[in-house]
């Protein structure tokens, strides 16, 4: 079969569930992501083959993505089910086909070797999810909706205008390879460097607008706050991880041009800098939507900080990239849930999860403890392993600041988690939680909790042979 | 030395120093639209080679900037009562020095490169960078969100020109930017929906500051 079909098939369900009934369109989303998953797992064992060798190709780094879209939108299918029946979205039908449309551009971008088709997709995923943030139809989302577009656009126009840099650093140099990342990387060595360091940044400040990293970050909070919980599930645990794609595979061909001296310092001070971004606004948070959002943005710092550490902080980056998708998602469902019963943003007016939504609240906490990293959860070993090579490397002070600025948000994110789950409120009705509600999450925390005691031997290769490229490694 | 293709992009540079000092939308349109089939058309006066589909896509490229988008835009503004002031956060003349002093910057900067263009056209890599700077400066300073997206669209300009100072594969590659108007699209859609949606009656970004930390 070809490997094409993976994201050829959501992108015909997802038209198709434009125009379909709400009914038809549900099922075409469940049934999609089974096939997606199945058909993922198939790449995973090597069934497909890219018809179009030029501009597809199965890369390792691209493969944990991919299977790690096609789980997570498997499982936020079944929760979108639910949750449909419950929130009063009026237009069911472009939500459910905007969600297909979303999971074929990311799919795209997770199998896209040739630098525009990767430009192409990460360009399509922002047209696919405008209308996912759009949902609610108020003036707030209207406004999420015009500032994600407006600094994504510009974003993608800089990544433009960064692989035009990196072809020109070819063409100076007279090569004659084609255009893909793998080609590319083969003759890294002798591309002409000043262009290449050119590309370099601009693709970081355009695909980095796209990951939220601070700066260019303004629009994610937006975003993902007001974006249905099962949309802000898939940009939150997918979507970043698509950009990040892009980055990598960049920061890639910088390592194989033997400038890895220049990427790698200037994705440490933009991760950084996020890091920093999000520890002064979940401090003073008062919604707690917009609190997971700027723990996105933090992950996303600490993800980037790795990856310019290098050794075995790109390991530790890898991994925090795995687990972040797994327990953010589950978060964003949860969050879903919470404005289900309380039908209120606001930390202040949300309190006894635990009496109230107990079942939600075991989630939720999980999630919490997973995300700050606590030991034994995934983003812990992650963290750890990042302090660790950024202590072998010599960045002292890089790495103090990283603990310092973890423990700011851990005790930000803490103290709003405990009035969430614990402050008194005047109702005490419990709320009715099904079962599709809240397994999914389940399903997501425990595969996130399982990875850390036991990786399958091809995970763990897979993860050593996307990070090889970059210089990480166990050792 | 490239004397058609010099003349050309001086007015294109130009332009930049007429949409800065342009208080109302429609003239910034007009102005943009005229910008648009400039800058698209200078590729046709250098002496490179232009294969059927690069032709095509410069047709295109004139056809959505030149006349499309200038013309939806100007419907629009008809159609739905947006503002016609650009609200200025930057004012006018110091908006026309910034254009200035860009275009200078730009030339000074443009030197520092060597390029195998500099022998074809002098004025081709000043007018990309200035194009790029005025454009972000455009977004940034005006509060009106149809001057946003003509700002914006400044940009893509800028880059289209950028590919073409370079090589071949270059332009092929910025000519792919004919996707970035789909974004522009989306935006101007946004808008759109946004003034038929609120009760006043115009297009002030201020106004879109509800969503806070």
């Amino acid at each position: 079969m070809i490997l094409e079909i993976v994201f050829l098939i959501p992108f015909f369900t997802g038209a198709a569930a434009l125009f379909l009934p709400n009914t038809v369109g549900q099922v075409l989303l469940i049934l999609t992501g089974a096939i997606h998953l199945i058909l993922s797992v198939m790449v995973w064992i090597g069934q497909l083959s890219p018809m179009l060798p030029e501009f597809f190709a199965v890369t390792p780094e691209g493969l944990l993505s991919l299977l790690v879209i096609s789980l997570l939108f498997f499982l936020i299918s079944i929760y979108t089910i639910s949750y449909l029946k419950l929130s009063d979205i009026r237009k069911k039908n472009i939500f459910t086909g905007s969600m297909l449309l979303f999971l074929s551009t990311m799919t795209m971008v997770t199998l896209s070797d040739h630098i525009m088709v990767m430009w192409i997709a990460i360009e399509a995923t922002t047209l696919a999810s405008a209308p996912l943030i759009y949902t609610n139809r108020s003036k707030a989302s209207l406004e999420a909706t015009w500032k994600y577009v407006l600094i994504c656009s510009v974003g993608i126009a800089m990544a433009l205008l960064g692989s035009v840099l990196v072809t020109v650093s070819m063409d100076v140099a007279k090569l004659d390879a084609p255009i893909s990342f793998s080609a590319m990387t083969k003759v890294a060595g002798s591309m002409d460097p000043m262009w290449l360091k050119a590309g370099f940044v601009f693709i970081l400040v355009g695909y980095g607008t796209k990951m939220g990293l601070a700066p260019m970050h303004t629009w994610l909070p937006d975003a993902h706050s007001e974006a249905p919980s099962p949309a802000s599930a898939l940009l939150s645990g997918v979507l970043l991880n698509c950009a990040y794609l892009g980055i990598f595979k960049t920061n890639k061909i910088m390592h194989a041009a033997g400038l890895a001296d220049f990427s790698g310092p200037i994705l440490i001070v933009f991760g950084l800098i996020s890091m920093m971004a999000a520890a002064t606004y979940i401090l003073k948070q008062t919604e707690y939507k917009r609190m997971l959002a700027y723990s996105s943005i933090e992950n996303m710092g600490i993800i980037a900080f790795g990856t310019g550490i290098g050794g075995l902080g790109a390991y530790g980056a890898m991994i925090c990239l795995i687990h972040h998708s797994l327990i953010k998602s589950s978060l964003f469902l949860t969050s879903g849930n919470i404005l289900l019963g309380f039908g209120s943003r606001l930390i202040d007016q949300v309190g006894d999860l635990l009496g109230r939504m107990p079942k939600t609240f075991v989630a939720f906490f999980g999630g919490f403890a997973g995300i700050s990293g606590f030991p034994p959860f995934g983003i812990f070993i992650g963290e750890l392993l990042i302090i660790i090579g950024a202590f072998r490397t010599g960045n002292y002070l890089e790495a103090g600041l990283f603990i310092f600025i973890l423990c700011v948000i851990f005790a930000g994110f803490a103290n709003n988690i405990m009035k969430i789950s614990f402050n008194t409120t005047k109702a005490s009705l419990r709320i009715n939680e099904s079962a599709g509600l809240v397994w999914p999450q389940y399903v997501l925390l425990f595969t996130s909790l399982v990875l850390c005691f036991w990786m399958p031997d091809t995970l763990y290769q897979t993860i050593i042979h996307a990070v090889n490229a970059i210089g990480g490694g166990l050792q | 030395m490239n004397l058609p293709a010099d003349t050309i992009l001086s007015m294109a540079l130009l332009s930049i120093l007429f949409s800065f000092g342009s208080s109302r939308l429609p003239g910034l349109i007009k102005v943009l639209a005229f910008q648009g089939v400039v800058v698209c058309i200078v590729p046709l006066f250098l002496d490179q080679e232009m294969s059927t589909g690069g032709i095509v896509f410069t047709i295109a490229t004139l056809a959505i900037r030149g006349f499309i988008i200038p013309g939806c835009i100007y419907l629009a503004i008809k159609k739905v009562a947006i503002g016609r002031e650009v609200e200025p956060i930057v004012g006018f003349h110091a908006s026309m020095l910034v254009g200035l002093l860009l275009i200078v910057g730009a030339s000074f900067a443009s030197h520092r490169f060597d390029i195998p263009s500099s022998s074809i056209s002098v004025l081709l890599l000043p007018t990309a960078i200035s194009l790029l700077g005025a454009g972000m400066f455009l977004l940034m300073a005006r509060r009106n969100a149809i001057a946003m997206v003509l700002g914006y669209i400044m940009m893509e300009n800028g880059i289209y020109l950028v590919g073409t100072t370079f090589s071949v594969r270059a332009r092929h590659i910025v000519e792919f930017g004919i996707l970035l108007d789909v974004l522009a699209g989306v935006m101007i859609m946004a808008v759109i929906l946004q003034n038929i949606k609120q009760t006043f009656d115009d297009v002030d970004t201020a106004r879109l500051r509800t969503l806070k930390e």
